[in-house]
């Protein structure tokens, strides 16, 4: 065997070895192809704005194209007339229950379990106590409240304002309904 | 031969040099690529640059060769309606003066990108000027000041608006023992019911203060006109649609005058023509400068603005013998009138008598007020009253009154001054020279001053205080037929600025309060009431005006004897001998508040096509016996002032009048604006516009101005197409429009384009009057980069769309006509046909893509394009932008780098969120649905844009009339943009001229 041949084989373990090596560092760019431009998109880091991203909440007061809400009841759950909603606006028919299943599934049933009594996973897997809703306490809420805690949030339940739009805050309101009006109040753990 | 092809014997040319063929141009920019033009900037040669670059490339070698790292910063709180990546839109109101036109602004993540105009608001109806477009790189200026900072004993320390209140606290409580004396407030003119009722509120505290509006360029001359004719200020309101024949008097009302979105709406609109049945109102004009509205007129006069009032004059005496019933008593002495005009006028007075009740009569705020009072009589004997044009009262406005400026300068030069507080404007810049403001302001004990940036008046001020872009900012404006609408803030304020609204509330109840407060106690007490306010408040912000916020008209009572006065006034020639000087509002700058907007310093000036100066314009007669050539320095002197300013010949500018733009030569206004141009109101000598007595003289000097006009040429080809009404009417059926020279000869297989959505565009000449408001929004939208004065002069000017402007007949009389041209989107593309990479390609919508990423830099592509509509990036132009210019930049589009070809895409980005949009709601896409940037903003409507698949689309309509022509169709390119033949109304009474 040649010294040559020594070498190679040397080499090739070397960079063998190097290959399994991980970097902290980001990839090497030898042609930046326009990859970064000054310009900002969604969720960027800013070094202007003091919260460190691009993103800015619209100053307190402004009303976007299409957000005039007119309807303030059906918005907030409340007026400053008449208090709490009691009837819910978008009634209780069959596609809004249905509506309200597939939501309820989806956003609620992590926390309060499927059938809303407050065994979710969170309780079940962490020992994390969540409001039964089948409560008499929530039952006798007016719909208005219980829209109100969707969309801000009580205790340790966070604001659900951002990914369920109105309407289907209101759909989920409907499907409460027929849950406990379902279950029994003697049944409620 | 077809009605619309270019009528025979009648020529077009792009400048004088190139009518005369002088050598200076043709040897210059004959090539694709003037000499030089790998060059890089300022002069240094490729070595020097290699040189340089050597050095930051290797140390790019050693740090940037890995990817940067990219951080993700969501909301932690996310407002409800915001989603990221989709923007929203919301309407604010950008106000001007005692104007203010209705916006909708695209926002980004909560940060304002685009500027639009609101379809709802009476005075933009969906439409927006150069100005407001680029009002968001103004928001975005690096420039901007960021805080409050107090001068005291010559040394410049950086304060707060804590320190400020605290300040002014004692300060107020010393003056109101007072009254006031010895305080003087001055404000831009404004018309907003907040700045009313504050303004109200600081004269009730201060009795004895003044209170002075300034305003370079304002509307005072016409207020002031109608205030004598009728005894009460009113605003004339024309509507356009409704007159057959215009005859305007310096008045440019599609352009430099107030409120000229509806204006030039209002025009295109009496000229529309679908058919041969339609009818075409007629315009004359007579003014000094080149104007706009001198393009579009079908008959126009040049004449010294000195001499336009005795024209009035003379019409007057004109109409009366017509027997129209013109208020003047019998005895008047024929005013003197140019020979030029000669028979002219009375043919123009015969055809407005005719057209009674649909004619129209306007002044430009040039005119002095006398001229003002005369016109408003004159449309009353025309019985336009009603109309043609409405009177409006001003409401809750305050602007410039005569003389008001030198009092307040004199006062203070006299030391009786002691506060002085300026709200916004620049008067150590703009009250003209011979008053020394500067040195006025140095005998004030205290001077207060809000602006946005630390300009000529910021450095001598005592406290400088940043002022809120209206962006940022609450407000609320009327409109100038009273509509009333709110300035609603897009974003936080950037830095540490108040709103002039913010500021007055501090000085009438010191308190820092915000200006949402000031304004809803305005509302609730004299706008909306207390019956339910806040929803008829949340319509108002959300529609961005009131509904039926607009008083109605009044129906003034024209008083004879001052009919009588005006008449004698304007019939009075002007004093003074020698040369006249017309000072112009700048297309770009406006009076200056505008110079550090890169946008607008590079866009061209529609009628020179000077980018980045001002230039004395001057007629080829005026020049010739002065011996100057375009771009050879003037000495220009005015009384005791002198100046010196580039000569530009500009054919069909008045003999012996020279026009200035104002608002250049800035000294302290940023990166941008600094230096560029020569400050006229240096020369300005009080507040008129134009002046006489002018001394101009040659100083053998040259400066070299940066002019578009001469890049590309047209080598006699048959760009442009118009023809008279007349003709058009009996030609008989439609024409083929374009004749066909030779057979074409493809040279690869052809694509039928057949199914799905095929786009395409026609642009109406008639319709377009060269405003230039398509070549901001399609900057604004695009990213398109600003290359700066000495690229410009090199012919790398990157605007992906431009306006040509031509003249035609001959140099003593010209016309002008304009040509927006964006990339025609060849179906058989030249210049997909060399590119070597295939970097230019065609997708199946007929689109001509360009794939930025593919592209080498060969610049093939823009040596076969034959209409020069492609740009190639020879430098990194954003990669210093500064991190707040690129908050303004779209998100949505590529912004290019160094070595790159770009073109217009149809605003592809529109294409696909319009496509996205349609797809979401299992529908095709609704005609009008996607609109490119340029089409959008478009006051005429003159550009659509659509589905040539689909039969009953708006464009499809428009192509299929026998006015529809393309560019170069002897070439097979196959353009999608097509346009739409001029047409021209000409009386065919006019003396001198062949009877169409």
């Amino acid at each position: 065997m040649s010294k040559r041949m020594a070498t190679l084989i040397l080499g090739g373990c070397l960079a063998g070895l190097l290959g399994g090596c991980t970097s902290e560092k980001p990839p090497l760019q030898f042609i930046p192809n326009m990859d970064n431009q000054p310009k900002f998109l969604p969720q960027a880091a800013s070094t202007f704005f003091a919260s460190g991203g691009v993103m800015q909440a619209p100053p307190e007061g402004t009303i976007a194209r299409g957000d005039l809400r007119e309807d303030e009841e059906f918005f907030t759950g409340r007026s400053f007339w008449s208090g709490y909603v009691r009837a819910n606006p978008m009634g209780n028919g069959q596609q809004v229950i249905a509506r309200g299943r597939e939501r309820f599934g989806i956003y609620c049933t992590p926390c309060h379990g499927v059938r809303a009594d407050g065994q979710g996973m969170l309780f079940t897997r962490a020992k994390i106590k969540t409001a039964n809703l089948l409560e008499e306490r929530v039952r006798e809420q007016p719909d208005g409240k219980i829209f109100e805690v969707i969309t801000s949030g009580l205790g340790m339940m966070p604001a659900y304002n951002y990914p369920i739009p109105p309407r289907d805050r209101w759909a989920i309101v409907a499907y409460l309904r027929t849950l406990q009006a379902q279950a029994s109040p003697a049944s409620g753990p | 031969m077809s009605p619309v092809t270019g009528e025979q014997g009648k020529a077009y040319w792009r400048s004088l040099e190139r009518l005369l063929d002088s050598p200076s141009v043709s040897g210059g920019l004959a090539e694709e690529f003037a000499p030089g033009a790998a060059e890089p900037p300022d002069g240094m040669t490729r070595r020097t640059m290699m040189g340089l670059m050597g050095a930051s490339l290797a140390l790019a070698g050693l740090s940037s060769c890995r990817r940067p790292v990219e951080e993700m910063v969501p909301f932690a709180n996310p407002p409800e309606t915001m989603l990221p990546g989709i923007p929203r839109q919301y309407a604010t109101t950008m106000p001007l003066g005692t104007s203010a036109y209705g916006l909708l602004v695209v926002s980004h993540e909560g940060r304002p990108v685009k500027i639009e105009g609101n379809p709802l608001h009476p005075s933009s109806r969906g439409a927006a000027g150069s100005w407001m477009q680029a009002a968001v790189l103004d928001l975005y200026d690096p420039d901007r000041s960021r805080g409050v900072l107090r001068r005291s004993g010559g040394k410049r320390s950086s304060s707060s608006w804590a320190a400020f209140l605290s300040f002014w606290t004692q300060r107020a409580a010393a003056a109101e023992r007072t009254g006031g004396a010895g305080l003087a407030l001055l404000s831009e003119a404004y018309s907003s019911p907040t700045m009313d009722r504050l303004s109200a509120a600081f004269k009730k505290r201060f009795p004895r203060a003044q209170w002075v509006v300034h305003e370079p360029a304002g509307d005072a001359s016409l207020f002031e006109g109608l205030r004598r004719a009728t005894g009460t200020p009113l605003r004339p309101v024309a509507h356009l649609d409704q007159a057959r024949t215009i005859l305007s008097l310096d008045a440019d009302f599609l352009m430099a005058e107030s409120d000229s979105l509806a204006c030039a709406r209002g025009f295109a609109a009496g000229r529309r023509v679908g058919s041969v049945r339609d009818r075409m109102n007629r315009l004359y004009v007579i003014e000094s400068a080149f104007s706009l509205t001198g393009a579009a007129a079908d008959h126009r006069l040049a004449l010294p603005s000195r001499q336009i009032g005795s024209v009035a004059a003379a019409l007057a005496l004109h109409l009366r013998a017509l027997g129209l019933p013109v208020d003047l008593p019998g005895d008047l002495a024929r005013p003197p009138v140019p020979a030029a005009l000669g028979e002219r006028l009375a043919v123009m007075a015969r055809d407005l008598a005719a057209s009674r009740g649909a004619a129209l009569v306007m002044a430009g705020r040039r005119q002095p007020p006398a001229v003002h009072a005369l016109v408003a009589a004159l449309n009353q004997a025309l019985d336009g009253w009603g109309r043609t044009v409405s009177f409006h009262r001003l409401l809750d406005a305050a602007w410039a009154k005569a003389g008001a400026i030198d009092d307040l300068v004199a006062a203070m030069h006299a030391g009786t001054i002691s506060t002085l507080i300026m709200v916004g404007g620049n008067p150590v810049h703009t009250v003209p020279g011979h008053l020394r403001f500067a040195q006025a302001l140095g005998k004030v004990e205290q001077s207060v001053h809000l602006s946005p940036r630390l300009d000529e008046t910021s450095h001598l001020v005592g406290w400088h205080l940043p002022r809120s872009h209206f962006l940022e900012a609450w407000g609320d404006a009327r409109a100038a037929e009273g509509t009333i609408s709110l300035v609603q803030p897009l974003i936080r304020p950037l830095f540490q600025s108040r709103s002039d609204i913010e500021l007055l509330a501090l000085l009438v109840r010191d308190a820092d309060i915000h200006g949402l407060q000031t304004v809803r106690e305005t509302w609730l007490a004299s706008v909306l009431g207390n019956t339910n306010f806040e929803g008829r408040w949340n319509r108002a912000l959300h529609d961005g005006r009131l509904a039926d916020s607009a008083p109605g008209a009044v129906k003034p009572r024209l008083r004879p004897q001052a009919i009588r006065e005006a008449f004698e006034e304007a019939a009075r020639p002007a004093d003074g001998t020698g040369l006249e000087i017309v000072f112009q509002v700048s297309h770009a700058v406006h009076d200056g508040r505008y110079a550090n907007n890169g946008w607008l310093q590079e866009l061209p000036d529609p009628i020179t096509k000077i980018t980045w100066d001002n230039a004395a314009l001057l007629g080829p007669e005026t020049a010739a016996d002065l011996g100057v050539k375009t771009g050879e320095v003037l000495s220009l002197t005015l009384g005791g002032s002198r100046l010196e300013a580039p000569a530009c010949v500009v054919p069909g500018q008045a003999e012996g009048s020279v026009a200035l733009a104002l608002g250049y030569g800035r000294t302290a206004v940023g990166r941008v604006g600094n230096g560029v141009g020569t400050d006229a109101y240096r020369l300005r000598p009080g507040g008129s516009l134009w002046a006489t007595g002018l001394r101009a003289e040659r100083t053998g000097r040259t400066h070299p101005l940066s002019l578009t006009q001469e890049h590309g040429r047209m080598e006699r080809r048959d760009l442009i197409r118009e023809a008279t009404l007349a003709a058009y009417r009996s030609g008989d059926g439609p024409a083929p429009a374009n004749e066909k020279k030779g057979v074409p000869l493809p040279l690869w297989r052809q694509r039928t384009y057949k199914t799905g959505y095929q786009w395409g565009m026609a642009i109406d000449l008639n319709a377009c009057i060269g405003c230039n408001a398509c070549m901001t929004a399609c900057q604004a939208e695009n990213n398109v980069p600003i290359v700066g004065a000495e690229q410009v002069r090199r012919g790398r000017e990157m605007h992906w769309l431009r306006i040509d402007r031509y003249f035609s007949g001959a140099p003593e009389d010209p016309s002008i006509r304009f040509q927006p041209v964006p990339c025609m989107q060849c179906e058989n593309a030249p210049c997909e046909e060399v590119c070597p990479v295939g970097a230019t390609v065609h997708d199946q919508e007929g689109l001509n893509a360009q794939v930025y990423n593919r592209c080498i830099g060969t610049r093939y592509c823009s040596n076969n394009c034959a209409y020069k509509v492609r740009h190639f990036n020879f430098f990194n132009y954003t990669k210093d932008l500064p991190d707040l210019m690129r908050l303004a930049m779209n998100p949505d589009v590529t912004i290019r780098s160094r070595g790159v070809m770009e073109k217009c895409t149809y605003c592809v980005q529109r294409i696909h969120q319009g496509k996205r949009d349609a797809k979401g709601e299992g529908r095709a896409v609704r005609d009008g649905e996607i609109r490119p940037a340029c089409q959008q903003t478009c006051p005429t409507g003159a550009i659509v844009f659509g589905n040539l698949n689909d039969p009953e689309s708006q464009v499809v309509r428009l192509k299929s009339q026998n006015r529809n022509y393309t560019l170069l169709d002897e070439l097979d390119t196959r353009p999608r943009t097509s346009y739409l033949a001029r047409l021209h109304n000409p009386n065919p009474r006019w003396p001198g001229r062949k009877g169409a």
